[in-house]
């Protein structure tokens, strides 16, 4: 064996060693690899189960089919319409939620009066279950477009504002105390503390609560709405379009990965410091 | 009773927990303690473990309130935390988000007796003065646990306080480091001359360090004794002070001292 070879053999060992270690050390290429071999079994067995006849193609597409429908569709402008109307709804919440819940959020931790006043209603509507509220939503707000962001401010900003709450609470005692004695004010604290301190925690949470908002925009769209991709999901079903059904899913799923990725990114170059 | 009111004073300071809710009796962590500080002085708190040390120092600082007696900052009552009593905590409380320098410039941040330019300049003469001028633009979480040290006293000192009080500033280092930093900080206050108040359990660095040490009791604490070092060792301090046989017979007197109080806390 030559040098470089068994080199490779060596490390490609140490690896192997590091991966089954308990709380081993990360290797991103190993990483890479593992998730690559894993989504290749995945769709291998997929085709497996459609070719082997085990579950019909009607409601089984191959990958390749649905892939290709996907495609195809991404060149309609109806599609793309309804992915747009979907994304814009998704970020107007978000957006609606984020601006309520951050300030709100902040307050609770820095006035034991706000958030005594607060914590419990935000506590009990945050366990109402959004599909039971679309119903009523609906009667309130029409089938327009005011139900689908109301939907979908119930379904996050109630999480949002409590998570905001912790994230400000979990700040070290000795930051807050130490603006004091530099000579700040409660807001000055608040403003040049506070936020630059849970900042990144706040952004790891915002981007789970983008994740949540697709969750309800589906849940809304199939009860009432005329365009959006749940909208044309549920209207596919109906005609047993399996791999249109199921390429709207996937689009959803792609749009998430890469808005979760960006997002991460941007933490990651953002927040050098952690 | 001489006119001129002393820097800061402590009067019958006293300070009980708790009690707000019916179910638990106050404890009393500060017990009728009273002491004057100069201009410039280096004054050194030192007891057992709990007694109520920290405690003292906040109550100083404005960061908590006694529950009986005041303290007078040049004769004036101190009400509240501000710049003028300058914090530097025991754990790191500089910011992970801002590199060193800005770290030491965020205490000139609040300062309104001097503009952009001089804050600027002050940031970067203190970035120097704690020796850190190599590490100006480095995370704070990219430096040893001595830097973040220095960089937080780098910071308190920028604001200007009239007063330093540190709680334990050398408490998590090794032993190398805080030898380093207790020379360093003789320094500074040389150049500074500040008056401090530096708490710490190591009776080396009590005598190292202090004009002047006041050996609490356990909880609550009280004054036990007070000892004038500065007219034993003089004020001025280096390296070999800790050679000298004045020095030895002082920390045996204190750590003899510390043993019976401690002794009295178990
Ligand atoms: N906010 C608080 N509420 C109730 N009890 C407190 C509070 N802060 C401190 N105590 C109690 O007061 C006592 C004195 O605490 P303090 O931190 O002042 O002691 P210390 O002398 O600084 O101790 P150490 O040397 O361990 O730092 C302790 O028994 C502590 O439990
Ligand atoms: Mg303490």
């Amino acid at each position: 064996m030559t040098e470089a070879a068994s080199e490779v053999v060596v490390r490609g060992r140490r690896q192997l060693v590091s991966l089954l270690t308990f709380r081993g050390r990360r290797h991103a290429r190993a990483d890479f690899v593992l998730g690559v071999i894993a989504f290749a079994i995945f769709i291998a067995a997929w085709y497996f189960i459609v070719i082997a006849g085990i579950v019909p193609e009607r409601f089984l597409p191959l990958p390749s089919t649905v892939i290709q429908t996907m495609l195809r569709l991404l060149t309609e402008s109806h599609f793309l319409n309804d992915i747009w109307v979907s994304v814009a709804r998704v970020w107007g919440a978000f957006l609606l939620s984020v601006v309520f819940a951050v300030p709100i959020g902040v307050w609770m931790s820095n006035y034991r009066l706000v958030a005594a006043l607060l914590e419990p209603i935000v506590d009990f509507i945050r366990y109402l279950p959004v599909p039971a509220l679309v119903p009523l939503l609906i009667i309130w707000f029409g089938i327009g477009e005011a139900s689908k962001i109301a939907v979908l401010w119930m379904g996050t900003f109630f999480q949002l504002v409590l998570l905001v709450a912790d994230d400000a609470k979990r700040i070290p005692r000795e930051f807050v105390e130490s603006g004091f004695t530099l000579g700040a004010k409660p807001f000055q604290i608040t403003r040049d503390i506070l936020l630059p301190a849970m900042l990144p925690n706040l952004v790891d949470n915002l981007r789970i609560t983008l994740g949540w908002c697709w969750t309800w925009i589906i849940v809304a769209e199939i009860v009432a709405a005329k365009s959006g991709i749940g909208h044309y999901i549920w209207s596919m079903r109906r005609f047993l379009k399996t791999p249109e059904v199921m390429s709207g899913i996937l689009v959803i799923g792609i749009i998430g990965l890469l808005t979760d990725q960006a997002i991460r990114a941007w933490h990651r170059r953002h927040f050098r410091y952690l | 009773m001489t006119n001129a009111s002393p820097f800061l004073s402590v009067r019958k300071v006293s300070k009980e927990f708790g009690g707000e809710n019916r179910a638990d009796s106050p404890i009393k962590v500060v017990d009728n303690v009273s002491m004057d500080i100069d201009e410039g002085e280096f004054v050194v708190y030192l007891g057992p473990s709990g007694c109520g040390k920290t405690t003292l120092l906040r109550i100083v600082s404005g960061l908590e309130s006694a529950s009986a007696g005041d303290i007078l900052l040049s004769g004036n009552a101190v009400t509240g935390p501000d710049r003028k009593k300058g914090m530097v905590f025991q754990a790191y409380a500089s910011f992970p988000w801002l590199s060193v320098l800005d770290n030491i410039k965020f205490g000139t941040r609040y300062r309104t007796d001097i503009g952009d330019k001089e804050k600027a300049e002050i940031s970067k003469y203190y970035l120097h003065l704690v020796g850190l001028g190599d590490y100006a633009d480095f995370f704070v979480n990219r430096i040893s646990g001595g830097m973040r040290q220095r960089v937080a006293i780098a910071r308190t000192l920028a604001a200007a306080p009239d007063i330093l009080l540190m709680d334990e500033p050398f408490g998590a280092l090794d032993a190398q480091t805080r030898e380093f930093l207790q020379e360093q900080l003789l320094e500074i206050c040389r150049v500074e001359k500040k008056a401090v108040i530096f708490v710490t359990h190591d009776v080396e660095e009590a005598v190292f360090l202090a004009d002047r040490a006041f050996m609490f009791s356990a909880r609550p604490a009280r004054i036990v004794e007070e000892i004038d070092i500065a007219s034993v060792l003089g004020a001025e301090r280096d390296s070999r002070t800790k050679e000298s046989e004045a020095f030895f017979n002082l920390r045996n007197h204190v750590r003899e001292l510390m043993r019976k109080q401690a002794q009295q806390n178990i």
